[in-house]
């Protein structure tokens, strides 16, 4: 099997800054494999699994969310930088003020009415995507005296194939405090910036929306045997 | 070659955001023999993991992949949330076994993915729906050799509930589950 280039990118499991790694990280040395037949393939999301709307978490509710207003947009390559075609993307974060609409969040700001702050869409024949949204708030955290997360938006990946599945976070250029994220920082110093998107005017909406750029790979073909 | 997209963790706020509506109930077009796959996940400290994002994909009772869905959501695949308890549930079709291009054969297994708070990169996994002894030639099972450690990927048939496998997952420390990478 080719090596891949994950381990220059990817975080380790355990990264004692972040205390959650502790207990849940596993000791053992992973078992090395090649994908196997099913794993080079993967589910197939039928074409009204996704709503168009889903793609602008801005219009959920009955009038426009509070906060700054941006645009995503991206492409979803192999490691050949081939695209990913339609491929289902979901996307989630906090609010505005830094708040997520869920039951165990105690961080004490506001939630807002009018933003759920979850999406899902299908990247296009070019691997392309594009989502509508309000820039994210950080917020406080206890993994660590006066932490608090940095400004990031969660995504979810499937890709064509199992073994291609991927979630992570999106961050934002110049953010004082990536610094001091041990999540951001779990990731070895060579992948750090690939998870920052660049400032993109030009595909904000003139007046309306910040323009941000983040595109995304995914591993193979060339890492694993998928053919994909 | 593009540097891949580093892995993030999942974080403890996914629930209302990614679980699917009936997402413990993997959907296929044919029939196929029904049972429940289901356990607990546990971490280093034996504490139940209640905040696991748990996903299954896998082969129809014939060996063949899933392609297509229903018009809801794909074929094939599961996707759940751990319980306070750590406890999951899925309830499927016993997977057949399958062959792989070199000829290999598969024994009836689950491709399983774990996300969790704490987890930087999903735990990725296969867990076999049958004895030690019907698995010996299976490519990970060769690839792992020592039973005891193989032994952390076979669910249990229930002796009072045939449909039932129990399949409990313990991240780190004593009986950790072997994980997989590829």
């Amino acid at each position: 099997m080719v090596e891949t280039l994950a381990a220059d990118v990817h975080p380790p499991y355990l990264y004692p800054d972040y205390k959650s790694t502790r207990l849940r990280a596993p000791a053992q040395p992973l078992v090395r494999v090649a994908p196997n037949p099913l794993e080079a393939g993967g589910p197939a999301f039928p074409r009204h699994f996704v709503k168009d709307s889903e793609a602008d978490l801005t219009t959920w509710g009955k009038s426009a969310p509070l906060g700054e207003k941006m645009v995503l947009v991206g492409r979803v390559l192999d490691e050949d930088s081939r695209p990913v075609r339609r491929s289902l993307i979901e996307v989630w974060q906090a609010n505005a003020s830094g708040k997520y609409p869920h039951p165990v969040d105690d961080h004490d700001a506001p939630l807002d009415l009018n933003f759920l702050g979850k999406g899902q869409l299908l990247t296009d024949a070019e691997g392309r995507y594009r989502i509508v949204t309000v820039k994210p708030g950080a917020y406080p955290w206890q993994n660590h005296a006066f932490g608090w997360r940095p400004a990031h938006i969660h995504l979810s990946l499937f890709g064509n194939a199992y073994a291609q599945r991927l979630i992570t976070q999106m961050f934002f250029p110049g953010d004082p405090l990536l610094a001091i994220d041990p999540i951001f920082n779990s990731v070895p110093e060579a992948g750090r910036k690939l998870l920052i998107a660049d400032l993109d005017l030009e595909h904000g909406v003139e007046g309306v929306a910040l323009g941000y750029r983040f595109d995304i790979v995914l591993r193979g073909p060339r890492a694993t045997p998928l053919g994909v | 070659m593009a540097k891949p997209t580093p892995s993030q963790t999942v974080g403890p706020f996914f629930a209302r955001e990614l679980l699917w509506s009936d997402g413990g109930t993997v959907l296929f077009p044919g029939r196929g023999d029904r049972v429940t796959l289901t356990g607990r996940v546990f971490d280093g400290a034996g504490a139940p993991i209640f905040d696991a994002l748990f996903e299954t994909w896998q082969a129809d009772a014939a060996g063949k992949f899933p392609s297509g869905g229903d018009g809801a959501r794909p074929y094939g695949y599961g996707r759940v949330s751990t319980d306070t308890d750590g406890r999951y549930a899925i309830e499927t079709v016993m997977p057949g076994s399958f062959r792989g291009p070199g000829g290999e054969t598969y024994a009836p297994q689950i491709s399983v993915t774990i996300f969790a708070r704490g987890l930087l990169k999903a735990l990725q996994t296969r867990v076999f729906l049958a004895p030690l002894d019907a698995i010996k030639d299976d490519p990970l099972a060769r690839a792992i050799g020592d039973p005891d450690r193989l032994r952390t990927l076979i669910a249990t048939r229930d002796p009072g509930d045939p449909k039932m496998y129990r399949w409990d997952v313990r991240l780190r420390g004593a009986g950790e589950a072997v994980f997989i990478e590829y």
